[in-house]
């Protein structure tokens, strides 16, 4: 099997792929993957959350979130080429930068087992986000990772994930924190009325609660004052990876309505923080319709044909909806940015050849620009 | 199936969650006065009733439909109001970047604030009368809120929280006031997502669902024996292929939802260029309908 020519991912070390949930993101991430792979390229393909199937398709197990060599065999690759699949695991992806980052074992200890951290390093949004970020600029580093393409987690907002470490940095490093009770060394300013405000705010929830979080917020931004620079670091890293000339970002969307409205929401906070898009991928695209004299020019009985005009009909209708929603999105699709689309697959892809076929079929046949 | 009085309506994304939970509400404001909450934040409820609930029309159905938005900024800031009462202050502070901090150092707590604000919604419905339909986040996002409550708990053994998320625990298990109700549609990803949050909801939160609305059903149009005789036409055989399938799909996903012991309505597919304030007035037409098939409101 050939793969498609390709999205000029030839230049690209890294594919970011970002877009609203339910539009088949990760399907769209591993077919990227694999057809670049197959063209003979070391391939990475990080994924967050994936279904069942697609697991098996990479040969991931849902509990391993360890890196796994995917098999080409049968599938044409030309030599050299590699693709390895990981699942990212959010909480123990935060757990070993703790360890690495950790000026001693007793630091360590104190904010793994620290009440607030345990519930960080799971409930708070934005996480999941930082440690795919973190996770990325350590796969970045393998010098034998030619190209990695990166599934991003759900997201409500585009910058979610973009600006993990930005937010992430500003949390660690902000004035809330810090006059809750780190050291001087991290504090920024001085105190003011909204300081104040703040630990008012914090202190009444912590009364009104009876939850005493305050003295655990304080032990988990103490125990970090060793550790800011460290992340400081990677999270000064990581902006720069992703405004990098060899990253691509690609957003994801599928030609309904509701998403159309989304994507352009997320090509304005993309465009608002100043990132260029590569490209927009509609997943799933209704195939054209068939003309209707085929219908009528059919040795068939009459009632069957009225039935396939109905049906092409009501397939028609969908499709003009799908049209309408497709050009209001050509619309907001920015200058340079181009936008492809792989067509339904009419099946929820099982194996690596389903995979292959919509790589292909993105890369290939529909460019829409 | 009784109706609690508040219906939290989830779904994978691309089910149709928010035109399900509007066409919904629209429905029981037939009956009672509704209110439509928007969780979502996207406001998609609000875009697609906006045409609809002009006052003309309203008057000829005789909607009594109120529609707000629930944010968690607008909940901390109420939260925030109360706690800092000096307004100057509290502005300010809600204006600053600080703001954004003080709920990152306090996890859960603007998912906790929303769900007090549901049981509190629910409460003035039972009070007075009414039903509130909350267009909720796709199902990932929504199990997460749904299990603060108890992962507050857990966190307060004791105090006014423990209290207060004791109180929000036993809102979400109680029938008469919360259910949830999931948006499916006859593909095989998004039936295996609502069986798989079904039985989160059961198993670790003790919540059971109301109901699943089964969203874009069709009729199969060929028998097994038409579609044989249309191979030759290529493109039309392919189309009326999926329509079938469609259509057994969704025949399959309505016998594994009602073996899991959830009860199914169905919605049919709207074969519509647009998706306007018209077809949401047609689904709650079928909805009302539906809903009194099922006894769980009066005809």
């Amino acid at each position: 099997m050939k793969p498609a020519p390709t999205l000029e991912l030839g230049e690209h070390r890294l594919v970011i792929c970002l877009g609203p949930g339910g539009v088949g993101k990760t399907t769209l991430s591993a077919a990227l993957a694999l057809n670049a792979a197959i063209g003979g390229r070391t391939v990475d393909v990080m994924t967050v959350d994936p279904a069942p199937r697609l697991l098996d398709a990479l040969g991931l197990s849902a509990g391993h979130s360890t890196i796994q060599t995917v098999p080409l065999a049968g599938l044409g690759a030309h030599r050299g080429a590699r693709l390895r699949a990981l699942k990212l695991d959010p909480k123990l992806t935060f757990d070993l930068l703790i360890e690495r980052h950790a000026p001693s074992a007793a630091a360590r200890d104190a904010i793994l087992s620290n009440r607030i951290y345990r519930n960080l390093s799971t409930a708070l949004a934005g996480v999941a986000d930082y440690m795919a970020m973190e996770k990325l600029i350590e796969l970045h580093r393998d010098a034998s990772s030619g190209l990695i393409v990166l599934d991003t987690p759900p997201a409500r907002e585009a910058i979610d994930f973009l600006d993990a470490p930005r937010r992430m940095l500003e949390l660690l490093g902000s004035r809330a924190i810090t006059l809750l009770g780190a050291s001087r060394s991290v504090m920024r300013g001085r105190f003011s009325m909204l300081d104040i405000a703040a630990r008012a705010v914090l202190s009444a929830f912590d009364r009104l609660t009876g939850l005493n979080l305050l003295k655990d917020v304080q032990a988990f931004v103490r125990s970090f004052d060793g550790m800011y620079a460290g992340f400081a670091d990677r999270a000064a890293q990581a902006q720069a990876l992703v405004r990098d000339e060899k990253t691509l970002v690609v957003l994801v969307t599928t030609a309904e309505t509701e998403r159309v409205d989304q994507a352009c929401e997320f090509i304005d906070a993309l465009t608002g923080m100043g990132l260029t898009l590569g490209a927009v991928a509609v997943n799933r695209m209704m195939a054209p319709m068939p003309a209707a004299s085929t219908i009528a020019n059919a040795d068939l009985p009459a009632a069957l044909k009225r039935k396939l005009k109905r049906n092409l009909d009501d397939f028609a209708a969908l499709k003009r909806r799908e049209t309408a929603a497709l050009d209001r999105l050509r619309e907001r699709v920015p200058a340079g940015t181009r936008l492809i689309a792989a067509p339904d697959l009419g099946r929820e892809p099982r194996t690596l050849v389903d995979l292959v076929e919509i790589a292909r079929n993105l890369l290939a046949h529909q460019a829409l620009d | 199936m009784a109706l609690p009085r508040l219906i939290f309506v989830t779904g994978k994304g691309g089910t149709g969650k928010s035109t399900v939970a509007a066409a919904l509400a629209m429905a029981l404001s037939r009956q009672r006065p509704t209110t439509l909450g928007d969780l979502d934040g996207r406001q998609p409820v609000a875009r697609l009733l906006g045409a609809t609930m002009n006052e003309a029309r309203a008057a000829r159905t005789g909607h009594a439909l109120e529609v707000i938005a629930i944010t968690p900024r607008g909940e901390l800031e109420a939260f925030i109001h109360r706690i800092v009462p000096l307004r100057a202050v509290s502005r300010r502070m809600l204006r600053s970047r600080t703001f954004g901090y003080v709920t990152a150092a306090l996890p859960g707590l603007e998912a906790f604030l929303m769900l007090e604000r549901l049981r509190l919604l629910a409460g003035k419905a039972a009070l007075e009368d009414r039903f509130a339909v909350i267009d909720a986040p796709a199902t990932g996002h929504a199990l997460e809120l749904l299990a603060v409550a108890k992962g507050i708990r857990n966190l307060a053994p004791a105090g006014t929280l423990n209290r207060l998320s004791s109180a929000v625990e036993e809102f979400l298990i109680d029938r008469n006031r919360f259910g949830v109700m999931l948006t499916v549609t006859p593909e095989e990803l998004a039936l295996r997502e609502t069986l798989e949050a079904a039985a989160a909801l059961r198993d670790r939160l003790g919540i059971e669902c109301v109901g699943a609305i089964l969203n874009g059903v069709a009729p199969a149009l060929f028998t097994p024996a038409e579609i044989v005789k249309l191979r030759p036409l290529k493109a039309h055989a392919r189309l009326a292929e999926r329509r079938r399938g469609l259509s057994k799909f969704a025949d399959h996903a309505r016998r594994e939802l009602e073996h899991a012991g959830i009860a199914v309505m169905e919605l049919p597919m709207l074969y519509e260029t647009a998706l306007g304030a018209d077809e949401v007035e047609t689904l709650s037409r079928r909805l009302e309908a539906e809903l009194i098939e099922a006894e769980s409101i009066d005809r």
